[in-house]
C-alpha cells in the first residue's frame, strides 16, 4: 500500500427528507483495494456520486493528489483520475470494443476517424491488462465478463489513479470472477487505487485490503481485512440500536393452513430456483439487499414478468398464472416497489384509481354503477383514513403516504386472500408508516395471507411472522421471527453463494 | 386580470363544461363574426351567417365529426391514427361501387360502410395492442393499404352515388333532409341530430362504461393498468375497432353531401380530424379525452371551411389553414404537458 | 468438454450473424434478384434497356429521402416532415424563381438550405426539449404544408423547363444521348446518387458525426457520461436528414414539371420503409446506407414491375403499404423492446 491517494473529509449530502451523507470520511491509498460496504441505503453509492461529479456536496473536503478537488460532471472526474466502473455498465452495445473505449476521443485522420489506430491501441491495452479481447468485435455480442474488461481497459486508458468498482461481480461466473480478481491485483501492483463496492462477504475477504463500512449515512469505521472476522464487519454493518420493538414471536396460528405454494421458480438470473410456503394469517418478511432478486420473484409471481418454469399452488390446487389478470382471478395482489410508474394512475380520480382491479364488480352489463363505486371507494377512504378533500381528488395531489393509501384500497376492494406489498412505506412520512403497519396486522389478523418486501431491517423485524433472505436470485436464509437477528438476516443477505454448495442458511447454522 | 379569470372559471357552466370548451365556444363566435365581416367586406353582400352557410359548412361538419369521434377513442388510450380519411374513402368507394356495379341494396351498401371501416380498425387494433407497434406507422401503412384497396376495387374510377331523386338515394336525408313547409323549402339538417346522438352515445361509452374506463386509464397508464390485473390489449384494440368502425360511418355522411368520392385521396380530413380532438381538449399523451370538445372542434374546422369558401379562398389555403391549427393544438399539448410534469 | 465449448462459439457466432443487419441485407439482395427475375420472366417489355432506367429515375427523390432519414431512425427517432418538407422548399424555391427573379444557382441553395434549417429545428425539439419525434415532425410537417401553400398563395410551381434558362439543371440527372439506333436515355442522376451512397456509407462508418449517430441510438445515456456533446451531434443527425430533403426537393423538382401544393405527406412513408427493410431498426443503433439503398431499390423495382404484370399504381400503394407494416413488424420481432 503506497500513499494516501484520495481523501474524502466531512462529506456531507442531503435530499429532501433524506439525510444522505453525513459527515462521512473515507480515504484510498495508491496500491491498495479498499471495500465500501453497507446495506441499502446506507449511502455507498451516494458517496460515489459526490466523488465523480454526478452530485454536489453539501459540506466536505475532497483531495486528490494533494490538491482539493471539486468536481462538476462525470467527464472532469474521469480526466483527474478518478473513473468508476458501474454495475449497469455505460456502453453503446451497438459499437465495437475498440469504438466504446475510445468514444469521445477518437484518433482522426483529416475527417475520418482512424479505426485502425484504435484497434492497435486497443490491443496494447489489454495486452496491458493480460486479457484477450479482440477490438474489433461488437460490444453487445461479448459476455458480462467481458464487457466489464472493457470498461477497465477504458479507465485505465483515461490514465485512472482510482478505479471505482460497483458491484463488479453480480452478473460473473466464478471463472470470470478469478480472471477479474487477476486484474485487480495486477492493477493493485501497479499502483492503482481502487474501490470495492460489494457486499459479497467472501470476495471482501478474498480481494481487499481494507474495509470502510457506512451505515444510514454515517461512516463507522475501517477495518484491515486480514485482521477481521465477517461478523465484526457485519456488526458494524447493522449495529444500530432499533427504536421499534422487533415482534418477539410469530403471531400466525401454528396450525394455519397453506394458502400459497411456490415451487422452483425461475424467471431469469433474478429468480433462481426460488420456492416458499405461505401460511394463512402470517406476514411473510422478504428481506435482502437490492438486487437481490425479491421484487423479481414477486412479479414473476403475479405473472407481471415471463417466467421459465415454477410451480404454484393455491389453497392446495395447483394454478396456471401468465398475467396479471390470472393472478388477480386467483386471489392475489400485488402492490408495486415504484407506486408512481406501475401503482396508480396520477391523472385519475380515487375513485377510478380504486376500483380499477376490480372494476366487473361495479358493472351493471357494460355501465358503471357509479354511486356504488362511489360508496365503496369513500368507505375505504374512512378505513384508511386517507387524507383528501374528496374522492374524486386526482391521486396525483395527494402526499406520498396517501397515495399508497389508494394503492391499497384498491387491493383491498378487491379482497384477495394473498397480498403481497413490495416496499409499502417506502418514501412515506412516519405517521402514515404507522397507520400502515397497524392496517397490515389487521389484515394478517383477520385471515390475509401477507408477503412484504423491504430493505429496511427495522421493518422486517418489526412487521414479520416468518422471514425468507434472498441474495442475488436466491433464497438463502429462512428465519422464524423469534430466532431472527439482525446480524443473521445481513449474513444470509451477503452470502456468496457458492456454486457448488447452494445450502440456504439454516437457524443455529456457523457462518 | 387573473382574479378576473378565476371568477369566471368557478362559473357553473364554466364548470360543467369545461374551461377549453368554454373558450372554443367563443373561438366559434369570434370566427363567425370575423367571417361575417370579413365576407361583407369582400363579397359585396353574400354574407356568412346566413342558414345555407350554416348547412353547408355542417355538411363539411358531419363527416369531419365522425372522424374526429373515432380519433378520440385512439388518442385517449395514447396512440393516433392517420389512416381514418382514406379508410373512410376506402369504405365509400367499396360500398359506393357495389352499388352502382352489383345491384347491392342502398341499406345493405350503408351497411358495408362502417364494416369494411372496422375490417381496418381490426387489423390496425391487432397490430399495436398485440404485436406492440408503434400506432403512428401502423396507422401510416394502413392508411396506403386503405387507398391501395379503394382504389383497385374501383378499379381507380371514381364513384359517385346516387342523387336525391335516383332510386336508393333516400340516404341522403339522413344528412339533409329538405321537406316543404308552408310553400318553403326547408332543409333540416338530419346529419347533425345523428351525430349528436353518436357523439352522445360515444360520450356515454368513454365515462360510464368499463370499456371507456379502461381505455382512458391505460392511455394515461398502460403498466399500471394491466398490474391490476387488466387485459389492456384488449382493450385497446377496442378502441381502434371503434376508429375504423366510425371512420365507415362517416363514409355515409360524405357522399350524402358531396356524392362522389375520389380514390387515393382523403388523407387531408386526417389533420382536421386529429386538430378537432387535440382543439377540443384530448391530449395526445393519452389518458385525458373530451367528446364535447372533439365536437366543437369540428364545428370549428366546418366554419373555418366554410369561411375560407365564402371569401373564395383557394382550397390550399384551407388546407394550410388546417395545418396550422394542428401545429398550434400540438405545441399547446406539449406545453401543457410539460408544464404538468 | 473442449470440443462443446467450440461448437456452442460457432453455433453462437452463427446466430448472432442470422441476427445481423449483414445477413438481412444478404436477403435483401437474393429477395431483388429474386424479384427481378420474376418479372424478367412474367413480362417480355419488362425486359428493355428503358425499363431499367425507369427503375433508376423512380428512385431518386426516394433514395435521397431514404438516406437522409437513415440517420435520424439510427438515434431511435424519424422525420414524417420529409414529404411535406420537400413539395414545402421547391414550391418556395420556383416562387422565388417566377416571382422574384431569382437565379437558379440561389433558389437551389435556399431550397436546400431551407431542409437543413427544418432538420436543425426538428433536432432541437427532439434532442433539447424531449418533444417524441414523431409529434415534433408532425409538427413540422403540418407547418411545411401550411406555410408552403400560403407563402406561394396556393398556386402551383414549376421549375425551369425546356428552353428556359436554367433548364439544363435537369440535365444533371437525366441524358439523352444520342447513338445509331435513335437516343438513348442515361440514368446520370444513378452515377450522383451511387456516389451519394458511397460518401453518406462513409460518414456513418468513418465519421465522428455517424459514430455518435450509432451512440445515441443505442445509448444515449453512456455517451453522455463520455463526456460527448450529444446535443450537438443529436441535432446534426436531423440536420443531415434535412440536408437530404433539401437535396430531394431539387431532385423532385427536376423530375417533374408541376409542383402541387397540398402534396407530399405520404414520400417519406416509402422513404422509411426502404429504410427499414435495409436493416435500421427502429428502436436505434444500427443501421445501414447501403441496405437502405437495396430498401429503395426494391421499392422502386416493385413500382416499375407491378404494372408490367398487369397489376396498376393502387397496387403499388397497397404494396409498399403492407410492405412498410410487414418490415416495422419483422423490425420489432428481431429487435424487441
Amino acid at each position: 500500500m503506497g500513499e494516501v491517494i484520495l481523501t474524502m473529509k466531512g462529506i456531507d449530502k442531503s435530499f429532501p427528507g433524506v439525510h444522505a451523507l453525513d459527515h462521512v470520511d473515507f480515504e484510498v491509498r495508491s496500491g491498495e483495494v479498499h471495500a465500501l460496504m453497507g446495506e441499502n441505503g446506507a449511502g455507498k453509492s451516494t458517496l460515489m456520486k459526490v466523488l465523480t461529479g454526478i452530485y454536489t456536496k453539501d459540506a466536505g473536503t475532497i483531495t486528490f493528489e494533494g490538491k482539493e478537488v471539486e468536481f462538476h460532471n462525470p467527464r472532469e472526474a474521469q480526466q483527474a483520475g478518478i473513473v468508476i466502473v458501474h454495475q449497469e455498465l455505460n456502453m453503446m452495445g451497438h459499437l465495437t470494443v475498440a469504438q466504446n473505449i475510445f468514444i469521445g476521443r477518437e484518433p482522426r485522420r483529416g475527417l475520418f476517424i482512424n479505426d485502425s489506430a484504435m484497434n492497435d491501441e486497443a490491443k496494447k491495452l489489454f495486452a496491458q491488462l493480460g486479457i484477450e479481447i479482440n477490438p474489433k468485435e461488437t460490444m453487445s455480442s461479448l459476455t458480462v465478463a467481458k464487457q466489464q474488461m472493457c470498461e477497465i481497459a477504458k479507465a485505465i486508458s483515461h490514465d485512472a489513479k482510482v478505479i471505482i468498482f460497483d458491484e463488479p461481480t453480480a452478473a460473473l461466473t466464478d471463472a470470470e470472477i478469478d480472471q477479474l480478481f487477476v486484474i485487480i491485483r495486477d492493477l493493485r501492483a501497479k499502483g492503482y487505487g481502487i474501490v470495492y463496492i460489494s457486499h459479497r462477504m467472501d470476495e471482501i475477504k478474498k480481494i481487499t485490503d481494507r474495509v470502510s463500512v457506512m451505515r444510514d449515512g454515517q461512516y463507522i469505521g475501517t477495518l484491515v481485512t486480514e485482521e477481521c472476522t465477517k461478523e465484526e464487519i457485519i456488526d458494524m454493518m447493522v449495529g444500530r440500536v432499533i427504536y421499534e420493538e422487533p415482534k418477539t414471536e410469530s403471531h400466525c396460528p401454528p396450525d394455519a393452513p397453506v394458502v400459497l405454494k411456490v415451487e422452483h421458480l425461475n424467471a431469469g438470473r433474478m429468480v433462481q430456483d426460488v420456492s416458499f410456503e405461505l401460511h394463512r394469517g402470517e406476514i411473510l418478511g422478504f428481506a435482502g439487499l437490492v438486487g437481490a432478486g425479491r421484487t423479481e420473484t414477486a412479479r414473476a409471481l403475479f405473472g407481471a414478468d415471463p417466467k421459465q418454469s415454477g410451480d404454484i399452488w393455491i389453497n392446495g390446487k395447483k394454478v396456471s398464472i401468465n398475467s396479471p389478470k390470472d393472478a388477480v382471478e386467483a386471489g392475489i395482489s400485488y402492490l408495486s416497489e415504484d407506486r408512481k410508474r406501475f401503482g396508480i394512475v396520477l391523472k385519475k380520480s380515487i375513485t377510478e384509481n380504486s376500483t380499477l382491479a376490480t372494476l366487473k364488480n361495479f358493472t351493471r352489463g357494460m355501465f358503471i354503477n357509479k354511486p356504488k363505486e362511489a360508496e365503496v371507494t369513500q368507505k375505504y377512504v374512512d378505513a384508511l383514513k386517507t387524507k383528501t378533500p374528496g374522492i374524486d381528488q386526482l391521486v396525483m395531489n395527494l402526499s406520498g403516504g396517501n397515495q399508497q393509501k389508494v394503492v391499497i384500497a384498491k387491493w383491498l376492494v378487491n379482497d384477495s386472500q394473498i397480498m403481497i406489498f413490495d416496499e409499502p412505506t417506502r418514501g412515506i412520512d412516519v405517521g402514515a408508516k404507522q397507520e400502515i403497519y397497524e392496517l397490515m396486522t389487521r389484515l394478517a389478523a383477520s385471515g390475509k395471507a401477507i408477503i412484504m418486501i423491504s430493505s429496511e431491517l427495522a421493518e422486517i423485524l418489526r412487521m414479520s411472522d416468518r422471514i425468507i433472505v434472498m441474495c442475488e436470485g436466491r433464497k438463502t436464509g429462512e428465519f422464524d421471527i423469534a430466532e431472527a437477528t439482525q446480524e443473521k438476516i445481513m449474513s444470509a443477505a451477503t452470502r456468496d453463494i457458492d456454486m457448488q454448495n447452494r445450502k440456504p442458511v439454516q437457524e443455529g447454522e456457523a457462518s | 386580470m387573473k382574479d378576473l379569470l378565476n371568477r369566471f372559471k368557478s362559473l357553473k357552466l364554466v364548470r360543467i363544461m369545461g374551461f377549453n370548451r368554454v373558450v372554443l365556444i367563443g373561438v366559434i363566435i369570434v370566427l363567425c363574426l370575423i367571417f361575417q365581416v370579413l365576407s361583407a367586406v369582400l363579397n359585396h353582400g353574400n354574407v356568412f351567417l346566413t342558414y345555407a352557410r350554416f348547412t353547408s359548412a355542417m355538411n363539411y361538419g358531419y363527416f369531419i365529426g365522425f372522424l374526429a369521434l373515432g380519433v378520440t377513442f385512439v388518442i385517449a388510450t395514447g396512440g393516433i391514427d392517420f389512416s381514418v380519411g382514406p379508410v373512410m374513402f376506402c369504405a365509400a368507394l367499396i360500398s359506393g361501387y357495389c352499388f352502382n356495379n352489383y345491384g347491392f341494396p342502398m341499406w345493405v351498401s350503408l351497411i358495408m360502410c362502417p364494416l369494411i371501416g372496422m375490417v381496418f380498425g381490426t387489423v390496425g387494433g391487432f397490430f399495436v395492442s398485440y404485436l406492440h407497434l408503434p400506432s403512428f406507422i401502423t396507422s401510416l401503412a394502413l392508411m396506403q393499404i386503405a387507398k391501395g384497396v379503394g382504389s383497385i376495387f374501383t378499379k381507380t374510377q371514381n364513384v359517385s352515388w346516387p342523387g336525391s331523386s335516383d332510386p336508393g338515394g333516400w340516404y341522403r336525408s339522413l344528412s339533409n333532409l329538405d321537406i316543404t313547409v308552408g310553400g318553403q323549402r326547408v332543409n333540416i339538417p338530419t346529419g347533425l341530430i345523428i351525430l349528436i346522438v353518436v357523439a352522445i352515445l360515444c360520450s356515454i361509452v368513454l365515462n360510464k362504461t368499463k370499456a371507456g374506463r379502461y381505455m382512458i386509464c391505460l392511455g394515461a397508464n398502460r403498466e399500471a393498468v394491466r398490474l391490476s390485473g387488466v387485459d389492456t390489449r384488449r382493450w385497446e384494440m377496442l378502441a381502434y375497432v371503434i376508429c375504423g368502425t366510425l371512420a365507415g360511418f362517416a363514409a355515409i355522411f360524405y357522399v350524402g353531401c358531396y356524392t362522389t368520392v375520389q380514390p387515393v385521396k382523403g388523407d387531408t380530413f386526417n389533420n382536421e380530424a386529429i386538430a378537432a380532438c387535440v382543439m377540443g381538449g384530448t391530449s395526445m399523451a393519452g389518458g385525458l379525452a373530451s367528446i364535447l370538445g372533439t365536437v366543437i372542434g369540428s364545428f370549428i374546422i366546418a366554419i373555418m371551411q366554410e369561411g375560407i369558401l365564402s371569401m373564395g379562398f383557394n382550397i390550399a389555403f384551407q388546407y394550410s389553414l388546417t395545418a396550422l391549427i394542428l401545429l398550434g393544438a400540438v405545441i399547446a399539448d406539449v406545453m401543457s404537458r410539460r408544464r404538468r410534469n | 468438454m473442449h470440443m462443446e465449448k467450440s461448437t456452442d462459439l460457432r453455433k453462437q457466432a452463427r446466430s448472432a450473424f442470422i441476427r445481423s443487419s449483414a445477413f438481412q441485407r444478404l436477403i435483401l439482395i437474393a429477395v431483388l434478384v429474386l424479384l427481378y427475375g420474376f418479372f424478367y420472366l412474367a413480362s417480355p417489355s419488362f425486359r428493355k434497356y428503358t425499363t431499367l432506367v425507369q427503375i433508376c429515375s423512380n428512385m431518386y427523390y426516394t433514395l435521397l429521402m431514404a438516406i437522409g432519414v437513415t440517420f435520424p431512425l439510427i438515434t431511435g427517432g424519424n422525420d414524417l416532415s420529409m414529404g411535406t418538407g420537400l413539395i414545402c422548399y421547391s414550391l418556395i424555391g420556383s416562387y422565388l424563381m417566377r416571382i422574384y427573379g431569382w437565379p437558379l444557382w440561389a433558389a437551389i441553395l435556399i431550397t436546400i438550405g431551407m431542409g437543413v434549417a427544418m432538420g436543425a429545428v426538428n433536432g432541437f425539439g427532439v434532442a433539447k426539449l424531449d418533444i417524441p419525434p414523431f409529434i415534433m415532425t408532425l409538427a413540422s410537417m403540418m407547418f411545411c404544408r401550411g406555410m408552403g401553400s400560403i407563402l406561394t398563395g396556393g398556386f402551383s410551381g414549376t421549375w425551369p423547363d425546356g428552353a428556359e434558362p436554367g433548364a439544363e439543371f435537369r440535365n444533371v440527372f437525366r441524358l439523352i444521348v444520342k447513338t445509331d439506333t435513335g437516343r438513348m436515355p442515361v440514368p446520370l442522376g444513378m452515377i450522383w446518387m451511387i456516389l451519394l451512397v458511397i460518401i453518406m456509407s462513409l460518414v456513418l462508418n468513418k465519421t465522428r458525426v455517424g459514430r455518435y449517430t450509432i451512440a445515441i441510438g443505442s445509448n444515449k445515456e453512456a455517451l453522455k457520461l463520455s463526456g460527448v456533446n450529444v446535443l450537438k451531434w443529436h441535432i446534426f443527425a436531423y440536420m443531415i436528414c434535412g440536408l437530404f430533403t433539401g437535396f430531394a426537393a431539387v431532385t423532385y423538382a427536376a423530375t417533374f414539371s408541376n409542383i402541387t401544393p397540398g402534396q407530399g405527406a405520404g414520400f417519406e412513408l416509402n422513404a422509411i420503409g426502404a429504410a427499414i427493410i435495409g436493416g435500421t431498426a427502429m428502436t436505434g443503433g444500427s443501421g445501414s446506407v447501403f441496405g437502405t439503398f437495396l430498401g429503395v431499390l426494391l421499392i422502386s423495382l416493385l413500382q416499375v414491375g407491378l404494372p408490367f404484370i398487369g397489376l396498376n399504381a393502387d397496387w403499388q400503394l397497397l404494396i409498399t403499404g403492407g410492405i412498410l407494416l410487414g418490415a416495422v413488424t419483422i423490425d420489432k420481432m428481431r429487435n424487441g423492446k
